[in-house]
Formats: structure tokens, sequence, C-alpha cells
């Protein structure tokens, strides 16, 4: 008897489990998980191809252009100048640039976009072992590291830390916040007043909005980032919290409870967040990301707090938070005058 | 008359819910709605406080359209089965709350506080309180703007004896201040007791509009509760 009760509890409860959509998110994990393998680009980056860039103009020395011709782990793009060099290692087309090192006679300078990366390790390692296989022993042929994104280690980070703020408010907090208003009847308690809809989701925004602003304020009071290009940087911030804020209270009328809302609220933040962070490690991820509304807040951020880029060389992605934000606010207005799943 | 109502309609899974409805309701009314669970009862209480939009009909409130719910918003206080408070505030929070956004002086929170005899519990969390007791801030909640209008669904569902008696109470002082009132309900003798028109519903049609009188001496009253 105490069996068949477990067993009919366990079968009521796989159900709920199923009604609240729990179930989703246990297939969806490893889903994802096996995209993700799939889409980094192997997991030995040291073996993949390395691209690099030579200046057309610059006087390599024999031995070291002939090593990279002779050597398939290498493959060269020449480009006219530096700044060429420079576009193409932050489109991510190129690993790193060869340049002089005016420190060191002979020496090279390698550019890269971080120092502490995978890549950045590769590109040495397949350099030290072209010289050890050309020349036996002599001087290094990298004699310096420059880094393309300024700042240490904590300001480098800084973006990723960002996003996952951003999309915590906006996928987690806010779905399961909406969903519990309207599960318990409060949104409609709330409609019985004079208020209208258009006010009641402005203010869930400006709750989103807050919210993500108080966790970005205490972030920097406990981090050492440094000092930010203030204008750009609160420009994107308000701009991704206010899209993802959007995107939370829509994601929230889309559920009847809040069990729901904070399931597809971690089907939406994983996706959102984990090929973004990573597309600075994987080439394939790079070229996925970009579709990605939150790497329409994540590039900006880096290249204002890195690579010092302005707000208004990126009015694209700007633009298009604001607009997928303003699209979304709709459609949950759109639902709210419903009464979707009220 | 206050409210008209016209062909009202709402039906669930093409099945369940309200088949179009008709019927006025004069000011000071007390109108008893009764009928068999799924019989539409909550559902035309839930249009009528726009809860859930109809799928066709209309309902005018003293000749404005329930559509145009920044008219009418004032005129109606829906009061619903389960109490929707927001739990981890305290009573007096609640209240206040609901005056601030209906533009409602703190004077008349007091006044309600005092009314309802729940000054003693204006410090107490909502999710404190047993069930009569939210029911009864809940009540006061909808008065707060001093509707002409006041729609209950079974405001006694789950209440004990004394607290029901209350409840009652309460029905007849609002009454007795001109309001009209519509509930829903499943006990014979509350609606004896309180309601001077009763409409019955049966899958979703409208089968019954007159006295109590009347229906107590009709085979509805008997087949309902047989």
């Amino acid at each position: 008897m105490m069996m068949k009760n477990i067993l009919v509890l366990v079968f009521n409860d796989l159900a709920i489990a199923y009604k609240n959509k729990t179930f989703f998110l246990i297939l969806f994990i490893p889903l994802f998980i096996f995209a993700s393998l799939n889409l980094i680009d192997g997991t030995n980056a040291e073996a993949s191809k390395i691209k690099i860039g030579l200046i057309q103009n610059y006087a390599y020395s024999p031995e070291i252009t002939g090593s990279i011709k002779a050597t398939k782990l290498i493959e060269v793009t020449w480009v006219q100048n530096e700044d060429e060099g420079v576009g193409l290692l932050k489109g991510r087309k190129i690993d790193g640039m060869l340049t002089g090192n005016e420190k060191v006679n002979g020496g090279l300078a390698l550019l890269v976009l971080k120092k502490d990366s995978l890549h950045t390790i590769a590109v040495v390692r397949s350099f030290s072992a072209l010289q050890k296989a050309a020349e036996r022993s002599g001087p290094d042929w990298i004699t310096e590291i420059n880094s393309l994104h300024e700042g240490g280690f904590q300001r480098q980070t800084l973006p990723t830390w960002i996003m996952m703020l951003v999309l915590l408010v906006g996928f987690i907090i806010l779905p399961a916040q909406v969903a519990e208003e309207k599960e318990k009847k409060l949104l409609l308690a709330l409609l019985q007043t004079p208020i209208t809809e258009i006010q009641w989701l402005i203010a869930k925004l400006i709750l989103g909005m807050s919210l993500t602003i108080i966790a970005l304020l205490f972030l920097h009071m406990l981090g050492q980032f440094g000092p930010v290009p203030l204008t750009d940087y609160v420009a994107f911030i308000l701009a991704g919290s206010f899209c993802f804020s959007a995107y939370g209270i829509f994601l929230g009328f889309l559920c009847r409870n809040q069990a729901s809302a904070r399931t597809l609220g971690v089907i939406f933040y994983l996706p959102h967040l984990l090929p973004t962070a990573m597309s600075d490690v994987s080439q394939k991820l790079s070229s996925i990301a970009p579709f990605l509304p939150s790497y329409q807040l994540y590039d900006p951020l880096q290249k204002i707090l890195l690579e010092d880029g302005q707000w208004t060389n990126m009015f694209f992605d700007w633009s298009y938070l604001i607009l997928l934000g303003t699209l979304l606010l709709y459609l949950s207005y759109l639902m709210m005058k419903k009464r979707w799943l009220m | 008359m206050q409210l008209e109502i016209r062909n009202i309609a709402k039906l669930y899974d093409q099945k369940r819910g309200l088949k179009p409805t008709s019927f006025d309701v004069d000011k000071g009314e007390l109108i008893a709605i009764v009928g068999h669970n799924g019989a539409g009862k909550s559902t035309l209480l839930k249009m009528l406080a726009n809860w859930i939009l109809p799928d066709g009909g209309h309902v005018m409130i003293d000749g404005i359209d329930l559509k145009n719910r920044a008219a009418v918003v004032r005129s109606v206080g829906f009061i619903p089965e389960d109490p929707n408070l927001f739990d981890f505030f305290s009573v007096a929070y609640n209240l206040k709350l609901f005056a601030l956004l209906s533009r409602i002086p703190f004077l008349r929170v007091e006044e309600i506080l005092s009314e309802f005899d729940l000054q003693p519990f204006r410090k107490s969390k909502v999710q404190t309180l047993s069930k009569g007791l939210k029911q009864r801030v809940n009540i006061g909640r909808a008065l707060l703007s001093d509707p002409e209008v006041l729609i209950l669904d079974e405001p006694t569902s789950g209440l004990d004896f004394e607290m029901t008696r209350e409840i009652y109470h309460l029905l007849n002082k609002m009454h007795d201040a001109g309001k009209t009132i519509i509930f829903t309900s499943h006990r014979p003798e509350e609606i004896r007791n309180l309601a001077t028109r009763i409409l019955v519903l049966h899958e979703g049609c409208l089968i019954f509009d007159g006295s109590p009188q009347e229906y107590f001496q009709s085979d509805i009253h008997q087949e309902l509760y047989s």
C-alpha cells in the first residue's frame, strides 16, 4: 500500500512537471549542451588551424615566412596595413597579427584580441614549435604580445558579467513576477483601478531596468573595473535593460503560472547567454551569436569597455535593442488587452 | 435601469461558458445568480467585472459601454471567490495601495478599516489572516471607491457560520445604502434571506428570472436542489 501511494505521488509529480513545462527544461538542457559542443570549434583549440595576419610592406625574416608557408597549421592573411589587420582581428577573421617590435631589434610583436585566451596560447605555441623546427636555438621570434582589449582580467570579463545580470533580470526575475501577478489575479485586481495597461507595463519595465542598474552599480562598487566612458556605457546599459526587461514581461505573459515562467526563462536564458559569451573563443559561435539579441548588447559593450568604441558608431546595435524591446512591449500590451491566460 | 446586458456570451472549447444572455438590472436590486457548477455564473460575473472579454454582446452601465474601462472602472466593484490581495503585505498596505491607484484619500482607508472591524489587523500580513478576514479585506478594498454596483462571486464559499453571517450583514448594509448587488450562490438560505431577484443559469442559458417567492415555488428550484 505504501509503495502504491509513493508511486501515485511520483506519477502525480511527473504530471505536474509536465504541466509546468519542467520536462521541457530537462530535455532542453542536454540538447542545448549537445548543440553547443558541436558549434564550438573542436575541443582542442591548439589543433585547429591558426589564422595569422601579416602586413604586406613589412620585411619579415625569410625564416619566418618560409616556416609559415611550409606548415599547414597556419593560414596567412596578408593585410595592407596595421589598421586593416586590427579590423580583421575585431571581426574575429584572424587570431592574431604579427608586426615589428620596436623595442627588440628583429623581434616580432603579436597583436591579439585578448592576451589570456586559448587562441593566444595556440598562436604562441605554434610559432614556438615552428621556430624550434627551423632554428633549433636563437632569440624568440615573438618578443612581445599586445592585446587589443585594454584593461586587466576583471575589465575584460566585465561585458560577460553585465550581460549575465541583464539577462538574469530579463529572463528569470521578470517573467516569474509577471506570471505570479497573473496567477494570483493581482493584475486583474490592479486593472480594477483607474490605471491603464500601458501604465502597468511601464511600471514593470522601470522595475526591470532599475533592478539591472542596481545590480550593475553594486558590481562596479565591488569590482575593480576601472573608469568607463560614461555616455556610451550608459546608453547601452539603458538600451539593453529596456530590451531584456520587455522580453521578460513578454515571456511572463506567455505563461499561466510562476513555475512555467521560470522554466521558460531558463530556456531563453541559456541560449542567449552562452553562445554570446563564448563567441570570443569560437569562430563558429562568433558567426552565430550576432543573430541573438544578447550579442547586440555584448559586442558594443566589449567595444566600449575594451576597445574605446563609441556609441555613435554602434547605432545599429542600439536601435536594434530599442526596436526589439518596443515590439515585445507592444505584444505584451496586446496580450494584456486580450486578458491572455489571465 | 442601471445595467443593460445584451447577448453577452463567452464559450470555452465551444461548449462550456455562457451562451448569449440578456437581462436588465435596476438600481438598488440585490440579485442572486444560481445554478450548478459550470452553468456560467462566474463567467457572467467576470465579464461584468471586465476580467474576461465576451465573445459577443455588450454591457452598458448607466448608459456607458463596459468596454470604456476608464469611464466605468469606479462604478463596479468585483469580489472574486478567492481573495486576490498582496499576501506578503499588511492589510493597511493593501488598502492604501489601491486607494493611491484610485486617487482616493487615505481617510477613506481608515473608514473602511473601522467599518469592517479591521483596525486590529491593520498591520497584519494578509497571508496570516483567515479566509473570512481576507474576504472582509477584499470587500473593503472593492468598496474603497464607493462603487454603485457590487459583484460578488460566491462570497461565503468556505466560510464558517459566524463569518457567513458577517458577510450577510455587510451585504444587507450595502443594499440598505442603495448599492446594486449581484452575487452567485449555492446556498438556498442565503438566496432566500438576501436576494430581491433571482436569475438561474443552466448549461450557459438563463432559464429563470423572477422573485425569490416565484423561484422557491417553481420546479426549477426543486430540480436544482433535489
